[in-house]
């Protein structure tokens, strides 16, 4: 008997195989003695462990070992408030610096398409800028005929 | 599973403080008892593979996967614990897994008394469906052995 043969009879013997699989396994433990001796070594064994866990009790009082464990639980709550007080910062910390990035891209972004407002070009123009542009067009065409 | 009276308390009182921290998780998918008993196996488990980084016998744990040993053992034909009695069942079959490695042990324990299925013990162990069939196996096969042993010495 190969090694996976015998796991199918302890898959058989746990429920685990389908239905097809398993009338076939109880068709071949039915003819052959060696695998229904192994079967019934594995019942056996699985049969006498079933509830059979050892059962202990605490060498403490159950008052006692329960005030243990709200005493930690207790000593561990201040420290999970300044965890997540800490963490409230780091968070902080950590969404800060991209979102300044993004920000300082944006406004270059902005001013470069609308370009940033000259001093000195702007009086000119609001001197008499439609006819400057205007009338140097005018001067080039005419040199050109 | 620890095979340790003061290790298994300690890891009983470290599950309960992790349920409480985790109370928030639990959407009662299942019982609570179910609940709190994944979060003390995986306690357990962690317990388990901390002790075997320490330990040098990589040796033990190859034969433990291979169960050379486990699949030449010859069938026990007569039932070992036929007559005995429940106390006395309990003591022979403690004393058998505390001779088993940590590996064989967890399957069976989880198998036989937490009642878990091959895909759960899998899931909770980290490994595949084929190992733990192979490792139930053998530990079943090497308990069965012991428990005959025991009962020659009656």
């Amino acid at each position: 008997m190969n090694l996976e043969q015998q796991l199918k009879l302890q898959a058989f013997l746990d429920g685990e195989l389908p239905e097809h699989e398993a009338r076939e396994v109880l068709a071949w433990t039915q003819r052959d003695s060696a695998a229904a001796a192994l079967l019934a070594e594995l019942k056996n064994t699985h049969q006498a462990m079933t509830g059979s866990e050892l059962q202990s009790s605490l060498p403490e009082s159950r008052e006692f070992f329960w005030s243990k464990i709200e005493r930690e639980i207790q000593r561990q709550k201040p420290k999970a408030a300044i965890a997540s007080d800490v963490s409230f910062f780091v968070a902080l910390r950590r969404w800060l610096l991209p979102a300044s990035t993004v920000a300082v891209l944006l406004i270059a972004g902005f001013a470069a398409y609308f370009g940033v407002p000259k001093a000195g070009v702007e009086n000119v123009a609001d001197d008499d800028s439609p006819t400057v542009g205007n009338n140097a067009g005018h001067r080039r065409r005419d040199d050109l005929s | 599973m620890t095979r340790n009276e003061q290790d298994a308390i300690d890891l009983s009182q470290d599950a309960w403080i992790k349920g409480w921290q985790r109370l928030e998780q639990f959407h009662g998918e299942s019982s609570f008892t179910t609940w709190m008993t994944r979060i003390i196996i995986n306690l357990c488990l962690d317990h388990l593979r901390k002790q075997k980084r320490h330990r040098t016998d990589s040796i033990e744990a190859m034969d433990d996967e291979s169960g050379g040993v486990e699949r030449q053992m010859p069938v026990v034909t007569v039932n070992p614990t036929a007559n005995l009695e429940r106390t006395e069942l309990r003591k022979k079959i403690d004393d058998a897994l505390d001779q088993m490695s940590a590996e064989h042990r967890t399957v069976l324990v989880l198998h036989e008394f937490e009642d878990l299925e091959y895909k759960e013990i899998a899931k909770t162990i980290g490994c595949s469906i084929g190992t733990v069939m192979s490792r139930l196996f053998y530990a079943r096969r090497k308990m069965a052995a012991l428990l005959a042993d025991a009962r020659k010495e009656l």
